[in-house]
């Protein structure tokens, strides 16, 4: 499903080079790596709002085509990354990402209103699995720090995306609380056969959930400056 | 891209931020509602100015100066011209008065006599004597006061002259046909058909009336008729300065108002020009306001907009969310401006206004539509101006802090 070779991505002194990584439809894996190692780096050249510097082969199998997004970046096919992120992906952010002025329901239905689909009770479905139903008429600012990213979770999951990427999403919760939002965002994944990537630096927490592992390494050039690479499943 | 949903979402944004919303409407106010002020007063003044000059036909009156000698067919031709909208010859002044007679209420008074026709301005859309029938008449309304005359009635009327030193007397009834009101007309009148002016002149040159039975030294049609001048009125405030300088141009002396119009249409084109300096201003000022309010809001709501576009939103539907809140701003803005006007305007009516349907401030439907229409488009091009910032937010960047 996911296909990239020879991506480079540089920020300033730091730069990001993906060999090869291949992922399978309905995979779950997990990035892990301390920070700064190129973890968001690599969740936003998936999510398709960062362009690769350079790509022998950057492709996303979606509905039976296959996306070349490196051509698209190439070719400056804004309009259609936009499209393709907006029907294929689901991103679960670190802090949530909530849109302020709309409630917890406006947030989940989004994905959904951008694509023309109908409210089928998904919402409230997935807002019950999740445990937020209760917090469906509030506004983001009045939700806890779990409750956000658990909204953030149905919000990713709402228009049933191919591929769910998910930052750090339990890095700013207590043990507890980041166990019960991986269970609960895992399997709804699962129950819609999504593909999961999630980025973090809990490797235990990762393995429990029972992720595949993929460890993110980073070293020093000769410059000084950083070099992250992704290492071989662990 | 979805215009409804991204207008829902940009509406609700737009109120979440209610104050700074409010601060963005309130600018525009302070700029909208002056120049429709302004706008009001130029327009009412001038308009009331030029109103009270339009009502008034005196104004419009080209009088001949000097004796002259027009020929029937001369004042036929000016009377057909698209600029003229009356005009009939007169009779010698001199020969050009009655004495009228109510017989049974015994009164009597001299009159002026003028002649009309269908269209006379100073009938003031009272029914013009008949033309054929030189016996119906129109009263002024002080004629018909000394009088006690009333439509309807019967007069006597007597035209003199004096021969060898003897003053004679001819006599005839009249039918009044109508009474001007007051402010038509204020001296004593009597509006005839030319045919009568003619009679009475004809009698006191000596000439036989036979419409009347009036007998003469001459026969009837023994001379070739001149006028010594005609009453014409022109179309309108535009035409007379082009009259004038018509008659001016074949040597004839003319009286008018021009002068006065052109007063009035000067102040009105200076005015506009003020107006329109303000404006200019004013207008720039506004633009420039509501291209940094959308600046300011592109970095302010960088990282809602960083999910939007995280979420699918191109860059054409990110600068279409900021524009909208613009065009919210500009929407109620003119609704608060136009209220704040016609609370102005209602008070500067009250305050300076006397005379009904004059104004100090006025303003037409067509103006408030203008106004919005101007107030929206410069909103959405200052907002488009300022917003193009949307294109450089990177959703990469902005994502990480929401």
């Amino acid at each position: 499903m996911i296909s990239l070779q020879g991506v480079h991505k540089t920020r300033g002194r730091y730069r990001l080079e993906i060999g090869d990584l291949r992922l399978g439809a309905g995979e779950r894996v997990a990035l892990v790596g301390p920070s700064g190692c190129g973890k968001s780096t690599l969740l936003d050249l998936l999510a398709l709002v960062l362009a690769p510097d350079a790509a022998d082969a950057f492709t996303l199998e979606l509905e039976g085509s296959v996306q070349d997004v490196a051509g698209l970046w190439r070719g400056r096919r804004l309009d259609r990354l936009a499209a393709l992120r907006s029907r294929h992906l689901g991103y679960v952010l670190q802090a949530g990402g909530l849109l302020g002025f709309l409630d917890v329901r406006g947030n989940i239905r989004l994905p959904r209103q951008l694509l023309g689909l109908a409210d089928d009770g998904g919402v409230e479905r997935l807002a019950a699995a999740l445990d937020v139903s209760d917090q469906l008429d509030k506004r983001p600012a009045a939700l806890s720090l779990g409750q956000r990213q658990r909204v953030s979770c149905a919000r990713a999951l709402a228009h049933a995306p191919a591929l769910l990427l998910a930052d750090e999403p339990t890095a700013a919760l207590d043990p507890v609380n980041a166990e019960r939002v991986m269970q609960l965002l895992l399997r709804q994944a699962e129950a819609h056969r999504v593909t999961c990537i999630i980025a973090t630096h809990d490797e235990t927490l990762a393995r429990d959930a029972g992720l595949r592992v993929l460890r993110m390494h980073c070293r020093r050039d000769a410059d000084g400056g950083v070099i992250a690479t992704l290492g071989q499943a662990a | 891209m979805r215009p409804l949903l991204i207008a829902g979402l940009a509406w609700q944004d737009y109120r979440t931020d209610a104050r700074l919303s409010a601060c963005a409407v309130l600018a525009l106010v302070a700029v909208i509602a002056p120049l429709l002020v302004l706008f009001g007063l130029k327009f009412g003044l001038i308009g009331s100015l030029t109103e009270r000059l339009q009502r008034d036909p005196g104004v419009r009156e080209v009088i001949p100066l000097g004796g002259g000698r027009f020929t029937a067919d001369f004042i036929t031709g000016l009377a057909a011209r698209p600029d003229v909208a009356f005009a009939i010859p007169r009779t010698r002044q001199i020969a050009a008065t009655a004495e009228l007679l109510l017989p049974a209420q015994g009164r009597g008074v001299t009159v002026e006599m003028l002649p009309t026709a269908p269209g006379d301005p100073l009938l003031d859309g009272a029914v013009a004597p008949d033309a054929v029938d030189l016996r119906d008449v129109v009263l002024s309304f002080t004629a018909a006061e000394k009088l006690g005359a009333h439509p309807g009635d019967r007069l006597q009327a007597s035209f003199n002259r004096q021969r060898a030193g003897e003053v004679q007397w001819r006599q005839t009834s009249l039918h009044v046909r109508a009474v001007l009101p007051l402010a038509a007309f204020e001296r004593d009148a009597l509006f005839a058909p030319l045919a009568l002016l003619e009679a009475a002149e004809d009698y006191r040159d000596g000439r036989a009336v036979p419409a009347l039975d009036w007998t003469g030294e001459l026969p009837a049609g023994s001379a070739a008729r001149v006028y010594p001048a005609f009453r014409l009125y022109a179309r309108t405030l535009e035409d007379v300065e082009p009259l004038r300088q018509f008659f001016a141009e074949r040597q004839l002396l003319v009286s008018t108002q021009a002068a006065q119009i052109a007063q009035v249409q000067s102040l009105g084109r200076n005015l506009d020009l003020v107006f329109w300096i303000i404006a200019a201003l004013a207008v720039a000022g506004a633009v420039a306001a509501v291209a940094a309010g959308a600046v300011a809001a592109v970095e302010r709501k960088q990282r809602e907009l960083a999910v939007l576009r995280l979420l699918g939103f191109g860059t054409a539907a990110l600068l279409l969310f900021v524009v909208l809140q613009a065009l919210y701003s500009g929407l109620l803005a003119s609704g608060l401006a136009a209220l704040l006007y016609a609370l102005a305007e209602h008070g500067l009516n009250r305050l300076f206004m006397q005379v009904p349907g004059e104004y100090a401030a006025h303003l037409l439907p067509m103006h408030y539509l203008v106004a919005l229409l101007a107030v929206l488009s410069a909103s959405t091009a200052a907002a488009a101006l300022g917003g193009w910032r949307v294109a450089r937010i990177d959703a990469s960047q902005g994502i990480r802090d929401v």
